[in-house]
């Protein structure tokens, strides 16, 4: 799981990955690139509870997950969740969580070369960061090209 | 050359490779008080040989593995020793892959009499396997029916959705790079209080051979860090390493230590003894964390973990590394040194250094070299944390002490060096 050193297949099939994932129809309850009015469904599907808050450029809707962790969707108001963000002592469901860019993730996740405790995907219209341990999960997942105009990776926690 | 060596890993499954793991010898049974590892400890029952090398799937880097025996409870002539289990100070209790386990283990039952099955999550993926019961050895160190996850067992082939919403399977030798996990970090269970009183968590389901759902999993049936289970040298660990020159090694022999003052050998001394949060309360320092500040940050969900090969944290100012072969690790045109302060929840503090080296040339350099002190990668701005992976361990002798339970110098959970 650590530094591989010859990962060209995986990184060939991580292309037609990406590909599939641009071809993808759009999911009915997926969060991430979908419109703000799935956060609610999200929290449904999740057995979650939620609450919602108004930034400058966007609104938080925040879904306390059954476990104790936190999963939080950013979406550009009347627009599209542009980013998620997770912490606490389990991971949420990313594949509801990440909709359409879960494929992406996943082939990812298996060409990971840094250990069962660290992920870091770094794509022209996918950023992921995922890392922790046992009892201690942190992350987020943001769509670049769709961060509301003045908008701060540094927010999206 | 890669498939060469893993071929030759998965070889070594079926034999003892205690012979290959050479603790070194020597001391003569002197006592080691101070935090600098030496990497030779001298045999004892409560020492096992530890190895950074390839492992199975012939392409780790900064992995730490030893070798334990598995026994069907109650048996002494039922048992299996398997090597290559990494050691984990990030996660708790044994978990082994069904593909090497040649014993037939008991099944756990779940409170409404199914089988215990188990969604571990890692972040890059999960492993779905049924809770069992064995006796684990350890070096002389015996803890009697553990419940244990075997990862991948043909026997629950049905994954819930949530589980498989995590990411991708984990549940073959080569996609988890060992053959197995022994979590020996500061908690007792893998989960703790939340699986026991919630069905909803998503770590533990009740299984039927076709369907599984939700169950809540009490403490004494959750997977359990066997280090507190052991009849003696049963309050924590050490993990001792030598110093690796910072252009790497071919492979690093170490011990792991059970017990921190229980006998000669396990000693405290004038290290720093950091707690680390507990989790009982609401702060937004996760369980299992310290702080960690380097480069005017202060990053309060900060860990050390044997687990993770490389120190992660976040420096703009650092190049990261380009080619897709190395995609998460930093490439700076010449090493860089830093010094952290690391942080304990009881405000004990003390300093370290490091230094961040060129990911790629150092790997490209040396083919055959599976430990590098030197290797780092990026961190997410946004987690507040620093992740101290395997190369805070090499030079170093580290305690880790289990939550409630006492050593000389304090009680855990906390890590010391």
């Amino acid at each position: 799981m650590p530094i591989r050193r010859k990962v060209g297949l995986k990184h060939l099939s991580f292309a037609s990955a990406v590909l599939a994932a641009a071809l993808a129809p759009h999911l009915a309850c997926a969060a991430l690139g979908e419109p703000e009015s799935t956060a609610a469904e999200d929290s449904q599907q999740l057995k979650g509870s939620i609450k919602s808050m108004e930034r400058t450029n966007y609104r938080v809707h925040e879904i306390q997950l059954p476990s104790g962790s936190v999963l939080r969707e950013f979406a550009a108001v009347g627009g599209t969740v542009f980013a998620v963000a997770w912490s606490g002592p389990a991971l949420p469901n990313l594949r509801q969580a990440l909709g359409r860019y879960f494929d992406v993730y996943v082939t990812a996740a298996k060409a990971n070369l840094a250990g069962h405790h660290h992920l870091q995907i770094q794509q022209n219209d996918l950023v992921m960061q995922s890392s922790g341990h046992m009892r201690a999960f942190t992350g987020r997942a943001y769509l670049p090209q769709s961060l509301p105009t003045g908008t701060s990776v540094e927010e999206l926690r | 050359m890669q498939k060469i060596a893993r071929l030759f890993a998965l070889g070594c499954v079926f034999l003892s490779s205690l012979s290959s793991v050479s603790c070194g010898g020597g001391g003569g049974g002197s006592t080691i008080a101070s935090s600098s590892g030496t990497g030779s400890v001298a045999a004892a029952s409560n020492v096992v040989p530890v190895i950074v090398d390839a492992g199975p799937s012939g392409s780790s880097v900064n992995s730490l593995f030893t070798t334990i025996t598995l026994c069907v409870p109650g048996s002494t002539t039922q048992c299996q020793t398997i090597d290559h289990i990494q050691v984990d100070t990030g996660s708790y209790g044994v978990r082994i892959l069904a593909s090497v386990l040649t014993l037939t283990l008991p099944t756990t039952m779940a409170s409404d009499g199914n089988s215990l099955v188990e969604c571990t999550q890692f972040v890059d993926g999960y492993s779905w396997g049924p809770i069992s019961s064995a006796d684990v050895e350890i070096s002389g160190e015996t803890a009697a029916s553990v419940p244990i996850q075997v990862i991948g067992a043909s026997t629950f082939p049905s994954v819930p959705a949530a589980c498989s919403g995590i990411g991708p399977a984990e549940d073959t030798v080569a996609a988890f790079g060992a053959n197995g996990i022994l979590g020996i970090g500061v908690f007792e269970q893998d989960c703790g209080s939340g699986c026991a009183s919630s069905s909803q968590y998503g770590f533990y389901y009740s299984c039927t051979a076709t369907a599984c759902s939700g169950i809540a999993a009490p403490l004494s049936s959750q997977v359990l860090n066997p280090v507190p289970l052991f009849a003696t040298d049963n309050n924590g660990s050490i993990v001792d390493l030598p110093t690796v020159a910072a252009s790497g090694a071919a492979s690093v022999t170490g011990s792991l230590i059970f017990g921190i003052d229980t006998q000669t050998n396990n000693v405290s001394g004038t290290e720093t003894v950091l707690n680390v949060q507990t989790g009982s309360t609401s702060s937004q320092q996760l369980p299992g964390n310290i702080t960690i500040a380097v480069n005017g940050q202060t990053l309060v969900n900060s860990f050390i973990d044997s687990g993770s090969n490389g120190i992660f944290f976040n420096d703009s100012s650092l190049t990261a590394c380009t080619d897709t072969n190395f995609s998460g690790f930093y490439c700076p045109a010449s090493t860089q040194n830093f010094t952290a302060t690391l942080t304990g929840v009881n405000n004990a503090s003390t300093t370290a250094t490091f230094s961040v080296g060129n990911a790629q040339t150092l790997t490209t350099n040396s083919p055959i070299f599976t430990a590098f002190p030197t290797l780092a990668g990026t961190y997410s701005t946004s987690t507040d944390s620093f992740d101290w992976g395997l190369p805070f361990y090499y030079g170093r002798r580290v305690a880790t002490a289990i939550e409630t339970h006492t050593t000389s110098v304090g009680t855990g959970p906390y890590m010391a060096f």
